[in-house]
């Protein structure tokens, strides 16, 4: 019995702080498996904040003001959900020379690693205007058949 | 060949002479006569010596047909044939040429194939009938009965001598030719006998037809300039048959200005009150989501005014083309992270009337002033209704002075408009000028649609929407036949039609080039702003967006930015501000 107590000393469980900590730390794949372990993991990764973090991870501090406004048009897990994780995958295949063209070679060595910075930044911010965008098609209007399609081009087309 | 060779090398050396049972049989043979090729009588063929040049080049015809015939073209060839005699090499090879090119080998009348032969012969095979060459066989018909008509996609089934009727697609005459198996080899000699041509045989080509189907196009528009229209209208009629050869874009765009054509023939130009603003607005939002056109121009226009409105408390947006004001969240979201907090932004929204009193301006405003809302914009709107941007008076707008207010214009493809009218442009490049604007962005389609001769019109025209057809196919973002891409294509289809079919003011579709509007711009006293490398990478990271699209490309001309299909240019952003002095 004391030695089972003293297993069970330390549980992850009790330490809110320590816990979301490290699930700052996850991809959104593995946020989604650790919703799967118990409710309040669920209800932690649901915490908006973790996907702040995981938004603007690789890039500098985003401007301020940011929050109130991602916030208003849905939240950061919608964010990265529509626009952000589609953007930075695509353009992390796309490796964008600076010819402007969609493929080609990117920079070599440590300069690829910037570009990468670089466009992941933009890509961030690219990824905010498109969702601006979403959302303002949402709001609804005149015609009825108008389904919020502005970001179709960015899911995956899908084969029968 | 070399391992037929080698082996029967071998055996020799090893038979003796003899061989086995089998090869010796071939062989024995072989070295008898009949004239038969040794080798190939091993591999169980019986060729003639003398005819080995003629078999070779038969062979070599066949991998060709083979090669381009479409998908199921030549799945008949396994199931439905009857091949007699196969090991007669060149009889089989006859059959087989027969059925994936019919008219090849049917000789009905000998007038038919001498008139083929010597159109052959006049032209090298991959060239396409000129416009002369359909005079020279109407001539003597006044009607212009095109009953002969040169070439594989628009020729009759052997069975039917007098009929027109043209079964449909070449896949379906391959079919009927099928019960056709062998035919008399002596063919084959009327058609060698034409000197010049070494290749008699036209295949069944659907990149052939293709071009035979554009030549046709151009010939029409021919016809339709030099005031032919019978002749037009046969052509016509031929252009529907070998568009409906084609697949994908060029089908698409081939109907597009063949209805075109047979507007302006028949005077059939559609009206401009039926033009429904609320349709071409639909039309305008699915040809946004589908193409990169138009988010390029809008990505590329808000960092030019973003440049523009640094450091401005106060903005104004006058947009000539609000539609759905698709260019302005991202706008408004740029503004709310301007370094310094956002400005008081005002957008006036200028747009034709809409059917049954709906309100469209109000609406968009409305939608912009919630998001601005929520974004935390400060944000004013008012929307005018105008028919004719010539129309506009620049003290409606309430221009505050400049010290207090920056002012941007844009325009996205409705300046063209305005050159239907003489006097329109210069009136409201005046407009524009006494609205102060510290930057105008125009984007605009990039060809030349509004030159004084219809054929160089047409030709334009037709190039500038084959690419712009190309690219929605190749771009892959939606399933082919998706309604959104229908709905493109029909927004595209309308834009062709205005081009082709109409004249004087209802041609308001009067695209120009970026060299002809920057020399329009520079004579009405604007200097040109540099769009900058912000504005270039912004554009180019879209693009990489996009899925598949690796034949977009973003240029910069001179400080203007153009978006085109491989080497095709198709939109042009460029930025304006008034001269100084």
């Amino acid at each position: 019995m004391a030695e089972e107590q003293k297993k069970l000393k330390f549980c992850i469980n009790d330490h809110r702080d320590v816990l979301v900590e490290i699930l700052k730390r996850l991809d959104a794949r593995s946020l989604g498996v650790a919703a799967c372990v118990c409710r309040l993991w669920c209800s932690i990764t649901r915490n908006d904040a973790l996907w702040e973090h995981l938004c603007f991870r690789h890039v500098s501090p985003p401007p301020s003001g940011v929050r109130t406004v991602v916030v208003a048009l849905g939240g950061y897990k919608r964010l990265y959900m529509v626009c952000v994780k589609p953007v930075l995958s695509r353009l992390a295949g796309a490796k964008i020379g600076s010819d402007g063209r969609g493929t080609g070679g990117g920079g070599n060595g440590g300069d690829s690693d910037l570009t990468r910075r670089v466009w992941r930044r933009h890509g961030a911010q690219m990824s905010l205007s498109l969702l601006c965008v979403d959302c303002y098609e949402r709001l609804g209007g005149r015609l009825g058949d108008a389904s919020a399609s502005s970001l179709m081009f960015l899911c995956e087309p899908v084969n029968f | 060949m070399n391992r037929a060779y080698e082996e029967t090398a071998r055996n020799h050396q090893l038979a003796g002479g003899e061989g086995y049972s089998y090869e010796g049989r071939m062989w024995e043979e072989g070295r008898g006569d009949g004239g038969m090729d040794e080798l190939l009588a091993v591999l169980g063929y019986k060729v003639k010596s003398s005819d080995m040049a003629d078999v070779a080049q038969k062979i070599e015809q066949l991998e060709m047909a083979m090669g381009t015939v479409q998908d199921d073209g030549i799945s008949h060839l396994s199931c439905d044939t009857i091949h007699y005699n196969p090991s007669d090499i060149s009889r089989w090879l006859e059959s087989m040429l027969s059925e994936l090119n019919p008219s090849q080998t049917f000789d009905p009348n000998g007038s038919f194939s001498s008139i083929q032969s010597t159109v052959l012969g006049q032209q090298p095979q991959s060239s396409i009938v000129s416009s002369t060459v359909p005079s020279r066989i109407y001539e003597d018909d006044s009607e212009y009965d095109l009953r002969v008509i040169p070439g594989i996609a628009a020729c009759k089934s052997a069975d039917s001598t007098s009929d027109l009727q043209i079964e449909g697609s070449c896949k379906r005459m391959k079919r009927d030719s099928c019960q056709i198996s062998t035919f008399p080899v002596n063919s084959a000699a009327t058609a060698g006998s034409v000197p010049e041509t070494t290749r008699p045989l036209v295949l069944v080509d659907s990149q052939e037809a293709g071009v035979r189907l554009v030549h046709a196009l151009i010939a029409c528009a021919k016809a339709v300039q030099n005031d032919n229209l019978q002749f037009a209208d046969a052509l016509l009629k031929q252009i529907g048959l070998l568009a409906v050869s084609q697949a994908g874009a060029m089908r698409k765009v081939a109907t597009y200005f063949a209805e075109a054509l047979a507007r302006r023939i028949y005077d059939i130009y559609p009206q401009k009150s039926s033009i429904d603003p609320s349709l071409s607005d639909v039309l305008q939002m699915h040809f946004y989501e589908t193409c990169p056109c138009l988010k390029f121009g809008h990505v590329t226009a808000n960092q030019a005014i973003m440049e523009a409105f640094a450091g401005s408390p106060r903005v104004h947006v006058i947009d000539f083309s609000i539609k759905q004001g698709m260019q302005w969240p991202a706008l408004v979201q740029a503004l709310a992270w301007r370094p310094g907090g956002p400005p008081a932004f005002r957008l006036t929204g200028i747009g034709p009337r809409q059917p049954d009193n709906i309100d469209a301006l109000q609406q968009v405003g409305w939608k912009l002033a919630q998001l601005a809302d929520t974004i935390g914009v400060e944000f004013h709107y008012r929307g005018f209704v105008y028919e004719s941007l010539a129309d506009l008076e620049p003290s409606v707008l309430d221009i505050r002075p400049s010290a207090e207010e920056t002012v941007a214009v844009n325009s996205v493809f409705e300046l063209h408009r305005l050159l239907a009218r003489p006097g329109s442009i210069e009136k409201v490049l005046s407009t524009v000028k006494a609205l102060r604007p510290k930057i105008v962005t125009i984007i605009e389609q990039e060809a030349n649609h509004n030159g004084p001769v219809f054929l160089d019109r047409f030709n334009e025209a037709l190039h500038y929407y084959s690419t712009m057809f190309d690219s929605l196919e190749g771009c892959g973002l939606t399933q082919p036949n998706s309604q959104a891409l229908a709905m493109s294509e029909v927004y595209l289809g309308r834009q062709i039609c205005n081009v082709v079919a109409c004249e004087g003011t209802e041609r308001v579709e009067r695209h120009e080039t970026l060299t002809q509007w920057r020399a329009r711009m520079d004579s009405s006293g604007f200097d040109p702003v540099h769009l900058g490398s912000n504005a270039f990478k912004q554009a180019s990271m879209l693009l990489a967006l996009f899925p598949g699209c690796d034949g977009y490309r973003v240029e910069e001309n001179d400080g203007c930015l153009m978006l085109g299909w491989h080497s095709r240019p198709l939109i042009s952003t460029s930025a304006w501000r008034l001269a100084a002095g």
